[in-house]
Order: C-alpha cells, then structure tokens, then sequence
C-alpha cells in the first residue's frame, strides 16, 4: 500500500531542462514544488570530472547516461501488421536519464523553429493551394504564433547563454547571420563559437554557389558568461566529447549549469532522486489528478498529493504516462481518432561525406557538440516547394561533433568493411573527411503512431511504449532532394570524393540517426487533434500540463530543444498569469 | 606508434584552437627536423648574443628548485619552442627572457626547444607544503571548484598535471613558485599568451588558491612516485 506524502501545490515527473526550469520559477512563485526524477543525482563535481568523463567506450558505446533498459525499455516496429521488439541496446535514439536528463549529454545546439512551423497548414495551403500536401500527413497548426513565443526563446537562449549571430534583428536582416531565421528582438548572449576548419572549408563550398552559411548556434558557449539566475558558465574547450557525455567544464548548457542551482537554494523546492512516477492519479471524475504514485529507490511505493502535476520528462515518456495513467482518449490508426499516440513524429537526418586527399588536415576531434557551419536555403518553407512534391526540409551543415577513435571511421563507398583493407581505409581517412549533415524535417502521417505494448511491461509491471513508425514518402523525397544539394556543396569544397547517403526506408532502430523524437501528446486549438491546449494544458485534466517536444505537431528541419525551452517559459506565463489565479481551463475548448 | 603520433598532433591542434595560439612556428610544420646537438650545445654554452639556458634552467635542466626558473626537462618541444616565440615578441612579456629570446634565430629556438624536450631528468625531491594547502590544491586541480565555477585544471593539463602534448604543458613537478608567478602574470595582464582560457581562469583565482594549486602540482610527481613505489 502506498504510504500518502504531505501535499504539495506542484509535482514535476522529471527533473530534466523542463522540469528544472518551471520547478524553478513555480517555486520562486511561492508554491511549494517537489521535483521527482527517476534516475540518480548527479552534478559537474564529482560526476562529470576527468579524466573519467571521457571514457567513450562506457558513455558513447555503452551509453552510461542513457535510460536503464533493463528496467524500461521501448518497443519498436515499421507498421501495425508487424508485432514490435523491445530495444535491449539504445542505439536509433537515446533517452536519457538521471538529474539534468538529456540536456546533460545534449550537443547544445539550439535552433529556433521558423514562423511557418507554427502555423503550418495554414501557410502550406495559402502558398501551394490546398491540394499540394500529400493527404497522408496529419499536419495542423500549432496554436501558439512566432510572435508570441519570441520573447519565451530569447528568455531561453539567455538562460543557456548561447553562442551565434543573430540573422534578423526585428526584421532587419544581418550580415554573417541566418538570412532565413524568425526575427530575434536581440542579439544572442555571447559571440559565435571560433569556426573550425571544416566549417570554414564549408563556407567557401558554399558561398560559391551562392548560399548564405552562418555559425550554427551552440550552447556549448564560446566565451564565459553569467546567465541572469547569477550562474556562471564557462568557455568550451572544443575537447570532442559532447554528445552521450557531460561537460566537466561549466560550458555546456545543462539543468546543473543554468538553472538547477537556483531551483535548490530556494526552501520551496524540494528535489527527489531515483522516484520513479508510475501514474499520475485521477480523482473519480477523472477530470481532476489528485498527484502522482512513485516508487522510490528502496522500493517503497508513495503517493504524492498535489494541486498541479506537470509531466515533464522525455518526450515518449510523457506519452506512455499519459497513457498508463489513462489520461485522454488513445490514438486508434483504424479509424483515426483519439489523440494520445497521434502525430509522432521523428527527424529525417541523412548526410553526405567529403573526402579529401592527405593535404587536407580536417583534425576531426578538435571539436564541440555544436561547433560548425550551416545553411539554412533549405529547410522549412524556406525555397519554393512547388516543382517539388514535398513539404517540409533540412539545414546543412559541416557540424563534425567529435573524432573518438572507436566510432568515427569514415571511408568512401567500396571500402571492405571489415578487415585489413578497411582499416588501411580507415587509417588514411581519419584525418581528411569532413561529415556533412543534412538535418530533416519529419512530417506526422495517420498510420506512425505511440500506443501501449500488448505484451512487453517494464521492471514495475506497466506495459512499455510502442512506437509504430517508418518515414512517410513526402520525408524520403525530401531527403533525397537536399542530400543532393549537400554533395553539390561537398564537390564545391573540393572533395576528391563525396559519398551522399540519403535517407531510406525502412526505418531502423539499430543504427543511431537521433534522439529527437517527437508527438504522441500534441498541442493545438482542438481537443480532437490535439492532447495539450496553446498552453500545453491537458484539454481532458486542466490541472495536467504536458510539456515536452510530444507536444510538437510536426518535427520541423531543426533540433528540436530550443523550441521546447521557449514552449516551456511560454506555458509557465500563462501558469503564473492566469491558471494560478483561476485554476480551470485556460482554453475553453 | 602512428597512431599515437597522430593521437598527438590531435591533442596539439585542439590546443592551438583553445589557447589561440598562432601556429606559425610549430616544429611539426617545420621542414628542418630540429637539431637536438646544436640544441644542446646552445643550452649549455648559449649563442653570440645569449648565455646558455643552463646557467639559470641548472644542470641537467631541472633547475634549482628555487622556483624563479622552471624545470624544462622533458616538457614538450612544441610548447618551449611556443614560448620562445612569445618572449621574443613580448606576448609573454619577461625582463629576463624577452631580451635572452629576442636574437635567437627560428632555428636556433627549435633546436633548443627538441634538446629540452629530449631530456629526462629525474624529478628531485622537493619540499611539500602542509596537508590543508595540500589539500585544497588538490581539490582544484581535480574537480575545481564548484561554488566559483571554476573549471578542474586537470581537465586540460592531463591527470595530475601530467600535461597534453604538445600544446599543453605539464605541471607535475614544476615549481610551485614559478607556477604561481605564472597565474600572477596572467591575472596582472603581463603574459598575453592564452588570453582566451589562461588568462580568464587565472582572474577567478585567488591568492590562496593559486598557492594551493601551485603547491599541489610541485609534489604532485613525488606523490605519484611514491604511489607506484609502495605498490
């Protein structure tokens, strides 16, 4: 039996970049706040120091800082005739855990969505005629405008204190920027990352054919700098062991760094480790949770009674919460309805590799997780679509993240893969390849889709998630399209050889592509479409926020976390504006 | 052993990116392999216009301990020759060496540079410091220091200070006086070199925790020595 806690105004299920944040500022608001995450604590001293931090084989290979799957693991196939696997090894996609969650192996790089994202159909239609997107895909709009998040982003971006160049500064276009991007109301926090030298050979590829490459912009911060909860950062390194691993120099954007410390002075919050949320408890109208049940390390089962839950962990988690604790009504492909599943959607990433001859010293490892040089001709609605039979694109860019020596092999097609000849490959490869990325935008279809496993349950008994998913035809085409635009580029660097690899169907879990899964638990202005409301509150229990990139209608071309820190401020306004002074819904649907 | 040398020339470039240091003088880019002889001979007899290193670097180039003048045996080639270059533009502006720098030749410094780091004295004994500095140099040199933000000195300078080659130095076994003097150079504005990480963490040093750090990094090759010894 679940021993009853004292209750509390607010619980968080999870303390990762979302839950840390609104802990934060909900405490800071008065209310008394209890931050549950399921993995361990853990902080930059003593965990993340060297020289233990950069042991690629335990953090890259064997994915120390990843979810236990042991425990909870994720099952996965292409279609709804298939049965789905459980995945024993994470290795498509790599949920994290543990205090600070994925923004603590994150690569740091923190893109804004484009005005068109948010009110996407809308736009699609007005420019190509209602006729033009393929009737599979399930787009709509956001419910949430450009203009109304700007503020939120920017809030964002200087919590991180991220390193770029502003493209457009209220509307004026600026040089060494994004042509492309949304207006910005400033400028970022601090200067762009030094540009390494496949960035730089990137940029002369693509100036001449007439592109407009700019630093990508990184979290992982160029210069020290004090971010305004007073937490200090500090300048990044370029050691080459960002993503899957955490930042033993104060450089890296993360929970620990820009806001957990904050959180924990203040008496009102209260952080538990290794709890793991099983529910979220509804009272008997089910309108209304009443808090959460846990279980913590030892074992023991609690309930923790409070006025306002917020589901704040990873994406496919916050879906399968929902869903264990019978929270709206589950997708059903059949015939469509329901929303709890619906419009998951992923990240189409290919890529294209440039092979140089041993003159060229690209020196791989000298490297951040968000250093490097993009464009942005090419994604979003940025180019016109209509000779095209596809919405939706990718940026390009030479953003090499690491050299480590046991994954980062790059050999031109034709090599052996395995043996004498790959490795004398491998050898004379190593240093003089530059790895473009071609980074996608994924489209929600009607039959890709998040539900409840039929038989495989995770360590405590609850049925794990089931993604059922494989790359719509519109994404493919796309891939194919800006794959191709990315080897023009690598033949304009100068490559000897350039290796494009578009993506293709089927959809594989075995191979990393990204963790940027996204959808399952969307928002929008109607409760048949939609879980969340613009304020990312659960249309069906008014005092549930859902807030993560599940509440992503569609994945748009860029990585997805900048987004959902915006999303994130955006929906605590309207929490401390409006739902604190009146809790009921902030949408009458 | 090709792999490890390109292990090196990795660690040497991300150094060079970090601590923006102009690679124009690298002995690696250098087509004249440096001459360890001529090296030598410029260590302990000096040219027409500079005395030999060896008068103040000391016999058999530990120096004496007395910390105005640091141990160059076996720190790396790249790193001296780096130095050479910066005290005779005044980037790391010193009333001693920056007059002793200044004629040498591009060649002249490569060569001492290879003959100091071919060198592998024995480290000696030196005087430790109590347990409470001890300590909290330790501290910062492993894990930093969390209240300030201040970064782990081990996380660029290798395990201990052992040091990254070729870009980064060691520290295990340097003076503790000398190291000190350093971070007081840096933060006072007088070494320009490593304007970018250097100097900005030596700012958020203290005097104490320099002294700490400094204290720790001088015993901190006995206390590895003395480790593998007893096992």
């Amino acid at each position: 039996m679940a021993e009853r806690l004292k209750p509390v105004n607010v619980v968080t299920v999870g303390v990762g970049m979302t839950g840390g944040i609104m802990g934060k500022e909900l405490a800071a608001a008065g209310l008394k706040v209890v931050g549950l995450e399921r993995g361990p604590m853990r902080d930059t001293v003593p965990d993340f120091q060297s020289p233990a931090a950069h042991d690629e084989l335990r953090f890259a290979i064997r994915k120390a800082l990843m979810q236990d799957n042991v425990k909870e693991a994720v099952t996965c196939r292409n279609s709804s005739d298939q049965t789905a696997l459980p995945m024993r090894r994470w290795q498509g996609f790599l949920p994290g855990t543990g205090l600070g969650g994925a923004l603590v192996h994150w690569n740091g790089q923190t893109y804004r969505f484009q005005p068109a994202d948010f009110t996407y159909k809308t736009h699609l239609e007005q420019r190509y005629g209602k006729s033009f997107v393929d009737p599979e895909l399930t787009i709509q709009d956001w419910g949430v405008s450009y203009e109304e998040l700007e503020p939120h982003y920017d809030r964002f971006e200087y919590l991180c204190g991220t390193s770029g160049k502003a493209g457009n500064l209220n509307g004026k276009i600026q040089p060494g920027g994004n042509p492309h991007e949304g207006f910005r109301s400033r400028e970022y926090p601090t200067r762009p990352m030094k540009e390494p030298y496949y960035g730089a050979l990137f940029r002369k590829g693509a100036e001449s054919l007439g592109y407009h490459p700019f630093p990508q912009p990184a979290s992982t911060l160029s210069q020290p700098y004090t971010n305004p909860e007073g937490l200090k950062l500090q300048q990044c390194v370029f050691c080459g062991f960002c993503e899957r691993f955490a930042c033993e120099h104060f450089a890296k954007a993360s929970p620990q760094t820009i806001v957990l410390p904050a959180a924990l002075k203040n008496p009102n919050y209260e952080l538990r480790t290794g709890c793991q949320v099983l529910r979220v408890n509804l009272d008997s109208t089910g309108k209304n949770a009443t808090g959460v049940t846990y279980v913590d390390a030892a074992g023991r089962e609690f309930e923790q009674p409070a006025d306002l839950v917020l589901i704040t962990a990873y994406a496919l988690n916050n879906v399968r919460m929902l869903l264990n604790s019978r929270i709206g009504k589950p997708y059903d492909p059949s015939t469509g309805e329901g929303v709890v599943g619906r419009n998951y959607a992923y990240q189409t990433v290919s890529g294209a590799t440039v092979f140089y001859d041993d003159t060229v010293n690209i020196n791989p490892f000298m490297a951040s997780g968000s250093s490097g040089t993009v464009i942005d001709e090419f994604s979003v609605d940025n180019f016109d679509h209509g000779p095209h039979k596809f919405i939706g694109g990718a940026y390009v860019g030479a953003i090499m993240t690491n050299g480590r020596p046991i994954e980062f092999h790059p050999t031109p097609p034709g090599t052996p893969a395995w043996g004498l000849g790959w490795k004398q490959a491998v050898a004379q490869h190593y240093n003089h390849s530059v790895v473009l990325t071609v980074h996608g935008s994924s489209h929600p279809t009607r039959r890709n889709y998040l539900d409840l496993d039929p038989t495989y349950k995770d360590a405590w008994g609850l049925p794990l998630l089931r993604v059922t998913f494989d790359f719509p035809d519109n994404d493919i085409r796309m891939s194919k399209f800006v794959t191709d635009k990315a080897a023009e580029i690598g033949r304009a660097m100068g490559g000897k050889i350039v290796a494009a690899a578009p993506r293709t169907r089927p959809w594989t879990t075995t191979v990393y592509q990204t963790t940027h899964n996204t959808g399952g638990a969307v928002m929008g202005s109607d409760p048949k479409t939609s879980v969340v409301n613009r304020y990312l509150q659960c249309w069906d229990v008014p005092n549930v926020f859902v807030v993560g990139a599940s509440a992503y209608p569609h994945n748009s071309s860029y990585n997805p976390t900048d987004t959902l820190g915006a999303l994130s401020y955006w929906a605590l306004d309207a929490i401390k504006s409006k739902y604190l002074k009146s809790p009921g819904p902030l949408v009458q649907a | 052993m090709r792999r490890i040398g390109r292990l090196i020339a990795a660690a040497a470039t991300v150094a060079i990116a970090v601590l923006g240091v102009a690679p124009s003088a690298s002995a690696q880019d250098s087509k004249r392999p440096a001459d360890v002889k001529h090296g030598g001979a410029i260590a302990g007899q000096g040219t027409a216009t500079a005395p030999g290193c060896d008068q103040c670097h000391a016999v058999e180039s530990t120096a004496d301990g007395g910390g105005g003048f640091p141990r160059l045996a076996g720190q790396s080639a790249y790193y001296l020759e780096q130095q050479l270059h910066d005290f005779a533009s005044s980037q790391r502006a010193s009333a001693i060496m920056s007059p002793i720098a200044k004629p040498l030749s591009a060649d002249d410094m490569a060569d001492v540079a290879a003959y100091y780091a071919s060198k592998n004295d024995p480290f000696q004994p030196l005087a430790s410091a109590g347990t409470a500095l001890l300590r909290e140099g330790e501290q910062l040199a492993r894990v930093g220091k969390a209240a300030k933000d201040i970064q782990a000195c081990n996380s660029c300078h290798g395990p201990d200070g052992a040091g990254i080659p070729p870009a980064i130095p060691y520290l295990a076994g340097q003076y503790a006086q000398y190291i000190a003097s350093q971070l007081h150079s840096w933060r006072r504005g007088f070494r320009k070199s490593s304007p970018e990480s250097m100097a900005l963490v030596a700012k958020d040093l203290d005097d104490r925790e320099i002294a700490a750090v400094a204290a720790f990094y001088q015993q901190a090759r006995n206390a590895a020595a003395g480790a593998s010894a007893s096992k």
